[in-house]
């Protein structure tokens, strides 16, 4: 536990320090990307790397939440800070009536339902004129001028640095949250229940309560991610904000820095999302696909390569340290080496 | 705004005579299409039945069978339905290859390593064919099916349509000939249900997994030279069919060819009438909501047991 | 395991060394921004080497199509600028190598990639603007152009939208934001004036129309504006709405829409169309025998040469607005000559999205040369007051009116015949007779 906490001051304080020696906005920009979908997998994480259940859908909840929080400033004038909670709520509200019809499906059923919820939910929002359907909302603009205080009441900057720092706030507290579940009674249920439903039940847990209180509290978090990112682009509509694609990058930057441990989505971020800004920065002007190319190459490189997520190597280096052995790991290695 | 439409929609007014001929005519086209939403899917089920592996890459096997019989048609002046043949071959080859280039090197670790990497091996096929062929939408206008129909009454069908929707059952069927007859079929089926015992038992599963790869690159591959002939080609058209492919699948069933044959045949009726009746712009979210209900009721899909 | 250890600090190796890259480039640019910087504040003519613009453009994903031949445009117009074209005499910038009041700088076009994603469109305006471009052109979707142009706002730094048709982006009262394309809001009223126009010279009898969108921003706006235009003016002239048929973004198959349209049996029928849907429509309309009597498309997919190429006779008939018609090249030198470096480029004619995104730049690159600096203020300035010279446009100018839309209306009506677009309205700039009614499927020949 010390260890851990030791790794996460050690991420926090490199992020942290990024701004202040760089201020190109293109590094800013990763960076706030990167803590926004690090977030977001690690909201991600406590539904299906701690309880099992994957879910191809959390783009619903992102993009409740970036509605909410602009629908709540576009109409009616309040603060995003607001519309935030507000956003949270519905959210939560939303994954509590899909999830207790979906938690009696299993593995790949739970996965594709999910998935057709958010798209479902998407087209309602296409077709629906009281948020501006597929026009989109371009968010009011605060006056240029104004003082940090109004801005940051707004939640609107000029600058992106205090992006940077909201994003490692809300992301810190979100990764101490997740620790702090996982080494909970309900973090040790959880991973019960994704081991062995039977077993679970049979030692007196009632999964789907506590799969339900995992999915309500992935659920807020996602869409506190959403009314963040929202309030960053200052433009939002459902094709952009429901995407499959968003809901993908969740899964696929959390399972490329590993599933179901608390460092695996910030390190699957630092490489998903650079990786994906600076091949479209460097070669995406040429118009040939190059960029996109490479990327996915690189992606099948590292996953072939380790597949158990890069959080992998980490654990590796830190076992041959320890010179322990461990034997469930070693199996792994053995049938995926030859 | 109001619309003449609105008011006489089949929904809420008798059916007229004229509306009967309409809906009958949707009908023919929800099961044609359903036809090939199954077409593509049969690929998919093998993999994620004998696998427990979502091959993210799918649509785009489909999407170089479907460049292949554009190249083949309009270098060599082959139609689709003669390069056929190539193109269930060269995605066979290709199937195969991805499993032991990539998905060898995977499929022993944790859950969704193996959808990342065959999510990379999409990214990258789909800008390869932007890189080598351009974006350039292409379309196969004048092979020997395209632009024919036949008229049955006033329902009017394509012969393309059909073709790929004959095509579709023969290929289901032989497949399902194939699982339950063949000895390799049989091993794919124990390789299924318990790849450890199957090992114990002398099957190679390696050799199983390859061939199970590359028959689903098999069934996509003639997917696409059927469907060639009336859908346009171009390097993401392939994406928009994995997603319905994910849907039917799943409502058949993993791994189940019958369920698949079955879940496309929902969609494509699905899309059609919900379509016509609720609006156009609802019918994907008509299919997906019609999963959840069957879900429901059958929790491991139509097929599932 | 020790070979997968290797390998996989090869990649980690990679990305640094790409990160690495990035830097350097972005290095470079800041410095010439402090360059370029210096000079204005000395309200001095200005000599640099280069000049920079930004385009930003879905160069990749399912719109790349377009994208990348309005590169291609836009390219064409940057080798003008650069180049010393005697023969271009009347297109601003082309007879002198650069730009002239600047030293004779060259233009240079940085293009960036945003996938027609949102985000990454205005992450990249962003990031053009830090590298110290004069200015922003692009962006093809409209709702890729708002958060781009929203951030070239903030930094005050202009942006000349060349396609982009959505009416709102000229209803936001941005300063630094001006479109070359008619709205879809003029568009529809074209439209409209092009059927009264059938109706008084052709006895077409067209009374109804209806409205197939596509159902996102693109269509959704084209529906709002049939809507707007038949309950303020033209529902008084004659036209009835009988309805619309929305279907979903990435459609598979277009059966039930097209039966539908059918259904509604309308006379004219007004389509906010890409390319992959009307092929999809178009082949099925020749299915199941629907014809109505006219099919007027929106700047979309219809516009795109790969129409013809792809249909073949099939494609006959169909009607659109446009900037371009291959058929008035004999009557317009110039643009003869810039679809002749189009033509080299991508092996295809010009179509009105290309050409009006290469007038953003020429529009741009002018401005800029005008104000004799690279000056956000100064450019929009004059991007706002002069009355720009366009002979390849059949209207020959442009001109912004205060919200930023082009006033001069640079497109036409245009209808396949033969495989070739012609242009066949307004009359006196027709190049041929407009075929009314379309004829049924089975008697085309």
């Amino acid at each position: 536990m010390v260890k851990n906490k030791k790794i996460l001051f050690i991420i926090i304080a490199i992020l942290a320090l990024i701004p202040i020696i760089t201020r190109t906005k293109a590094v800013l920009n990763a960076i706030i990307l990167l803590l926004i979908f690090a977030t977001l997998g690690e909201a991600w994480n406590i539904i299906t790397g701690f309880a099992g259940q994957t879910s191809f859908g959390h783009a619903a909840f992102f993009g409740i939440g970036a509605y909410t929080s602009t629908i709540v400033f576009y109409r009616y004038n309040i603060t995003p800070w607001v519309g935030l909670i507000l956003g949270g709520i519905i959210a939560a509200v939303v994954a509590a009536i899909m999830s207790y019809p979906c938690f009696k499906l299993k593995g790949h059923y739970f996965a594709v339902a999910t998935l057709a919820v958010a798209e479902i939910i998407k087209q309602i929002f296409v077709s629906w004129d009281y948020v501006e359907g597929a026009t989109g909302i371009s968010l009011p603009i605060i006056q240029r001028s104004s003082g940090f205080a109004k801005r940051l009441f707004y939640l609107q900057f000029n600058e992106k640095i205090p992006w940077v720092y909201i994003c490692l706030v809300l992301f810190t507290a979100v990764i101490l949250l997740c620790s702090y579940l996982e080494n909970s009674k309900m973090g040790y249920y959880l991973k019960a229940i994704r081991e062995s439903h039977e077993v679970a039940e049979s030692i007196g847990i009632n999964p789907t309560n506590y799969k339900l209180y995992a999915m309500l509290i992935s659920a807020f978090i996602s869409a506190i991610c959403g009314s963040m990112y929202a309030q960053y682009i200052l433009y939002i509509d459902p094709f952009m904000i429901f995407s499959l694609d968003i809901s993908m990058k969740i899964v696929l930057l959390t399972v490329l820095g590993g599933v179901g441990n608390v460092f695996g989505p910030i390190i699957g971020a630092s490489i998903f999302i650079p990786l994906s800004e600076f091949t479209r920065i460097k070669l995406g002007g040429s118009g040939t696909g190059v960029d996109l190319m490479i990327y996915g190459l690189l992606i099948i490189l590292i996953t072939c390569y380790q597949p158990k997520g890069v959080i992998g190597i980490v654990q590796k280096l830190t076992e041959k340290s320890k010179k322990t052995n461990v034997g469930g790991e070693g199996k792994i290695e053995a049938t995926s080496g030859n | 705004m109001k619309y003449r439409r609105a008011e006489d929609s089949p929904l809420f007014t008798k059916l007229k005579g004229e509306e009967h001929m309409i809906i009958a005519q949707i009908i023919a086209n929800g099961i044609l299409m359903g036809f090939i939403y199954a077409l593509v899917s049969v690929g998919l089920t093998l993999i994620w039945g004998v696998m427990d592996i979502i091959n993210f890459a799918h649509g785009e096997f489909l999407m170089i069978s479907m460049y292949t019989a554009f190249w083949m048609f309009s270098l060599f002046a082959m139609d689709p339905l003669i390069a056929l043949p190539i193109c269930t071959i060269l995605i066979f080859v290709i199937g195969v290859l991805t499993y032991l280039g990539i998905i060898r090197r995977v499929i022993n670790a944790p859950g969704l390593t193996a959808l990342l990497a065959t999510f990379g091996l999409s990214m990258f096929l789909k800008n390869l064919a932007q890189f080598l062929w351009t974006p350039n939408f292409r379309y196969i206008n004048n092979s020997m099916v395209s632009g024919k129909t036949i008229e049955l009454g006033s329902i009017v069908i394509g012969v393309s349509q059909v073709v790929a929707a004959v095509a579709s059952i023969i290929l289901t069927v032989a497949v399902m000939l194939f699982i339950d007859r063949t000895r390799t079929g049989k091993a794919i089926q124990a390789t299924a249900l318990n790849k450890n015992t199957a090992l114990l038992m002398g099957i190679n599963t390696k050799k199983i997994y390859a061939i199970t790869f590359g028959l689903s690159g098999a069934c996509v591959g003639a997917a696409g030279a059927l469907m060639a002939t009336f859908f346009p080609i171009y390097p993401a058209s392939g994406a928009l069919y994995s997603v319905l492919a994910f849907v039917s699948v799943a409502m058949g069933g993993f791994g189940n060819i019958k369920g698949a044959l079955f879940g496309g045949l929902i969609i494509g009726l699905a899309e059609a009438l919900g379509g016509y009746m609720l609006g156009t712009q609802f019918k994907y979210a008509i299919v997906f909501l019609i999963y959840l209900i069957v879900i429901q009721v059958r929790p491991k899909g139509l097929f599932g047991w | 395991m020790k070979s997968k250890l290797v390998l996989l600090l090869a990649v980690v190796f990679l990305t640094t060394s790409l990160l690495m890259g990035c830097g350097a480039q972005q290095q470079a640019p800041t410095e010439t921004t402090e360059e370029t910087e210096a000079p204005e504040e000395a309200e001095e003519p200005t000599t640099v080497e280069t000049v920079r613009i930004g385009a930003i453009l879905p160069l990749t994903g399912g719109a790349a199509a377009t994208g990348v031949k309005l590169r291609a445009a836009m390219e064409v117009a940057q080798d003008i600028i650069n180049g010393e074209y005697p023969e271009l005499a009347k297109v601003p910038l082309a007879k002198e190598v650069g730009l002239p009041n600047l030293g004779n700088a060259k233009l240079e076009i940085i293009f960036a990639d945003h996938q027609g994603n949102p985000e990454m469109a205005k992450s990249e305006a962003e990031r053009l603007i830090e590298q110290g471009v004069a200015g922003l052109v692009g962006a093809y979707q409209s709702s890729c152009t708002k958060p781009a142009s929203q951030a070239a706002e903030q930094y005050g730094v202009p942006f000349v939208a060349g396609s982009s048709s959505s009416a709102a982006l000229t209803e936001r009262g941005l300063n630094y934001f001006v479109r070359v394309a008619p709205n879809d809001d003029i568009e529809t009223a074209m439209f409209f004036d092009y059927l009264i126009y059938l109706n008084d010279k052709y006895n077409a009898d067209i009374k109804t129309v209806a409205v197939a969108y596509i159902d996102n921003e693109f269509g959704v706006h084209a529906k709002e504006m049939v809507e707007k235009w038949v309950k303020e003016k033209y529902g008084a002239l004659g036209f009835e709405l009988v309805g619309v048929v929305p279907y979903a973004v990435d459609v598979t198959n277009v059966d039930t829409e097209v039966q539908q349209i059918k259904s509604l049996n309308a006379d004219a029928v007004f389509h906010a169309s890409y390319i992959a849907d009307i092929t999809m429509f178009v082949n099925k309309y020749k299915e199941f025998k629907v014809a109505p009597k006219a099919v007027l498309n929106y700047c979309g997919g219809f516009q795109d040469t790969q129409f013809v190429v792809n249909l073949g006779s099939d494609s006959d008939y169909f009607a659109g607005g446009a900037a371009f018609s291959a058929e008035k090249l004999g009557d317009m030198p110039e643009l003869a000559k810039i679809n002749e470096f189009y033509k080299a480029k991508t092996g295809a004619d010009l179509d009105g999205p290309a050409l009006e995104e290469f007038s953003s730049v020429l529009v741009l690159a002018e401005a800029i040369n005008i104000a004799k600096s690279l000056d956000g203020d100064a450019i929009i300035e004059v991007i706002k007051n002069t009355k720009f010279d366009a002979p390849y446009y059949a209207t020959g100018a442009i001109k912004f009116d205060a919200k930023g839309q082009n006033e001069i209306l640079a497109s036409y009506m245009v209808q396949t015949q033969n495989g070739k677009y012609q242009a066949v309205y307004p009359e006196e700039i027709a190049t041929a007779e407009p075929v009314v009614p379309i004829p049924d499927w089975d008697k085309r020949n």
